[in-house]
């Protein structure tokens, strides 16, 4: 179809006011026919005398374009989109590497956390055998002096049983030379109370 | 039932000049470069494209509706097709692909949005892509920009597209010329299924107005014609109908030109790896 372009062009000469009255087409396109006055050529398409002004108006308009997108379109919006997708990523990786270190560091923490509970669990355990151990070693202390104590009050008491039964024995003499003087009028001698007591 | 209306599908289509241009000739060719109406289209196309990109091409990493407008446009034609079908070796012709896709895409929408003025004969707007000269240039321009592209980047080696490997020789006879045809009818194919499709719907739905004026008229001469108020009603919910279609059809065609030129392309990027 393309190939006659030159032919009806070349034929349409100079350019007609009214090209819709012109019978420029092809007359394959019967298979649609309005009614109208402009209707003898078929399908208005294939007027070929306006192609060349059309394809030239057309590779214009779209050199135009294709310079604008090429130049600032394209470079801006693909620029945008990349750029997002690059903040994106970054943000995402920013965002594990600082979930990483916080987990490291919440890892240390435990360890610290760890290493502090078990000082001072060891620093009760030793506070506590240190108590016992001092609680013992009064224990024992008042033990012993309780004991020395308590020795020395049942020597002390021995003693005084000795003294005591010792005083009954001149209380039991004088007893008697009392109540031999009361009875006899006389008073015995040490050694006959000592044979009475025999 | 004089004053009824001649049915004229077709005068939509008829281009008529606005202002006089310069005219020349070029090698038997005569180049009239006047404004006509298809002209005015185009340069209306091409301000609204410039107008778009300029205001919603503003950078932001959160856009707001225009810009996601346009990148999810500039998406279609890199995320959608470039990178899936090329790769990252498409990078370089997406300024190309993307600039034909919005070019078919606006000039298919104000063929359809704005094509409801012309049902009352107005001439309020024109479908560029409704014209063989256009489509065809389009087509052409594509075909043989990714013809001489696989030249330039193979050299001869790039004939050996019409040779299938591991073929043999009596068979290659026949194939060469078929593969060579089914190649070089392919501007022909992209020409004609654009230039088609906008032009087809076009015609019903112009088709479809004049039954709802024609009829409409029939109805107002009162009696039992003004049953004929049922079907030209009919027929207007058929235009409302099909220039929802119509919609459909502008995006996919113009989506369809772009993904083929990218199939095309693709076969030159990766010429040899491919097959």
């Amino acid at each position: 179809m393309a190939m006659q372009t030159e032919d009806h062009t070349a034929a349409a000469g100079p350019m007609p006011a009214a090209p819709g009255h012109e019978t420029a087409a092809v007359g394959a396109h019967e298979g649609a026919t309005p009614a109208g006055e402009h209707a003898e050529g078929g399908l208005p398409q294939f007027d070929f005398s306006w192609w060349p002004g059309q394809i030239a108006w057309f590779l214009i308009i779209f050199f135009v374009v294709l310079a604008f997108m090429r130049l600032f379109a394209v470079p801006k919006v693909g620029g945008t989109i990349d750029a997002r997708e690059g903040k994106i990523a970054g943000d995402i990786a920013d965002a594990r590497r600082m979930k990483d270190e916080a987990d490291a560091q919440a890892q240390v923490a435990a360890a610290e956390a760890a290493q502090a509970r078990a000082a001072a669990q060891r620093v009760g355990a030793e506070a506590r055998a240190k108590a016992q151990a001092e609680i013992a070693a009064r224990l024992a202390e008042e033990e012993a002096k309780l004991a020395a104590t308590g020795a020395e009050a049942e020597a002390r008491i021995a003693k005084a049983r000795e003294a005591a039964m010792s005083n009954v024995a001149g209380i039991a003499a004088d007893t008697a030379a009392a109540i031999v003087q009361k009875l006899t009028g006389k008073s015995a001698t040490a050694a006959e109370l000592a044979a009475a007591k025999g | 039932m004089a004053e009824q209306p001649a049915i004229e599908p077709m005068h939509q289509f008829l281009i008529h000049k606005i202002w006089d241009g310069p005219v020349f000739q070029l090698g038997g060719l005569t180049v009239d470069m006047s404004i006509t109406n298809s002209v005015a289209s185009m340069i209306a196309g091409a301000v609204i494209l410039v107008l778009f990109f300029a205001m919603t091409a503003k950078g932001q990493i959160v856009p707001n509706r225009a810009q996601a407008l346009a990148e999810g446009l500039y998406n279609i034609v890199d995320r959608v097709l470039v990178t899936p079908i090329i790769g990252p070796a498409g990078k370089p012709y997406i300024p190309y692909l993307f600039t034909l896709f919005m070019v078919i895409l606006v000039l298919n929408l104000m063929g359809v949005v704005l094509a409801i003025g012309n049902l009352g004969g107005l001439s309020l707007t024109f479908t560029v892509t409704s014209q063989l000269a256009v489509t065809a240039t389009l087509a052409v321009l594509t075909f043989f920009s990714v013809f001489f592209l696989g030249f330039i980047k193979h050299g001869p080696k790039f004939l050996g597209l019409f040779a299938p490997g591991g073929m043999p020789l009596p068979l290659l006879i026949f194939m060469v010329p078929i593969e060579m045809i089914s190649y070089f009818v392919r501007p022909v194919t992209l020409a004609m299924r654009l230039f088609g499709n906008m032009l087809g719907g076009h015609v019903v739905i112009s088709l479809f107005g004049s039954f709802v004026v024609a009829l409409g008229l029939v109805a107002l001469s009162g009696g039992l014609a003004s049953l004929a108020i049922v079907p030209s009603v009919l027929s207007f919910g058929m235009i409302v109908g099909l220039t929802g279609l119509e919609l459909v059809v502008a995006i996919l065609q113009a989506f369809v030109f772009t993904a083929l030129a990218t199939v095309y392309l693709n076969e030159v990027v990766n010429f040899g790896h491919g097959h």
